[in-house]
């Protein structure tokens, strides 16, 4: 396989997945898309395998490890400090019941749970929420797609550093 | 040295600097930067680099590129 034909196939795949997250969504089921995007990222390792004129050699290796190593710099700081902040959100949430609603269901704001009062009402009977721990858990999911895209441009970044560092660019005058 | 077994180009700090004579025994043996990367198994632009001081090869690379000139590293690569 080509090079060039082996970014035409990560394209599709990667239209692939658009959709797939798409229908995962429409669907309510968060396994088609996690299955979805490790089989991909199978298929996308298995094919670069077959890539026969693709030449890696010690300076490319050494750009891409440099970035890599970059990148994992910057990315633990990130990750450990929106830990923390997640942590303090986490310790400083009230851990008593809520008291007791005339029906007996539990009366449960909004805004507790991170739902705008715009898209819901009020105040909501807890049997109207399907589940607030996944819900806490879909916002979560938000920031750790926003920290992996940080990591991937960092990456990228990092890349074009090193690379113009290491002479990838530079003129020949032969 | 990293798992690949080439020696990782370290910057000593002492002001001193790897330089080489690549491109004058390239010149000698009338190769083109191309044809001496195919020879030791590294692309075109790790030769332009190396030729512009931007890359210290590895151990492996150097003894590759000495034997290949058929001549000792250090009469290709000079330390000062």
């Amino acid at each position: 396989m080509k090079q060039n034909t082996f970014y035409i196939l990560a394209g599709i795949v990667g239209l692939i997945e658009v959709g797939l997250f798409y229908l995962s969504v429409q669907l309510s089921n968060p396994m088609l898309i996690t299955v979805g995007f490790i089989a991909a990222v199978l298929l996308l390792y298995a094919a670069q395998r077959l890539i026969t004129d693709r030449r890696v050699d010690e300076r490319s290796a050494l750009i891409n490890q440099k970035a890599g190593m970059a990148t994992f710099m910057v990315f633990w700081v990130i990750i450990f400090a929106t830990s923390l902040g997640s942590a303090v959100i986490g310790l400083g949430a009230p851990s008593f019941p809520h008291p007791p609603t005339p029906k007996g269901e539990l009366g449960v704001s909004n805004a507790s749970i991170g739902v705008p009062d715009s898209i819901m009402g009020a105040t909501h009977a807890a049997r109207d929420i399907p589940d607030h721990g996944m819900i806490r858990l879909g916002y979560f999911g938000y920031m750790q797609l926003a920290l992996l895209f940080l990591m991937f441009f960092s990456y990228v970044g990092f890349r074009v550093y090193y690379a113009r560092k290491y002479g990838e660019w530079e003129t020949d005058e032969e | 040295m990293s798992d690949s077994g080439y020696i990782m180009p370290v910057s000593t700090g002492s002001g001193k600097q790897m330089k080489n004579k690549i491109k004058v025994f390239r010149a000698m043996h009338d190769l083109t930067q191309e044809a001496l990367a195919n020879e030791l198994g590294v692309t075109r632009q790790t030769v332009l680099a190396i030729e512009k001081g931007k890359y210290d090869p590895s151990l492996e690379l150097a003894f590759k590129i000495a034997r290949y000139f058929g001549v000792s590293i250090d009469e290709i690569f000079i330390y000062e």
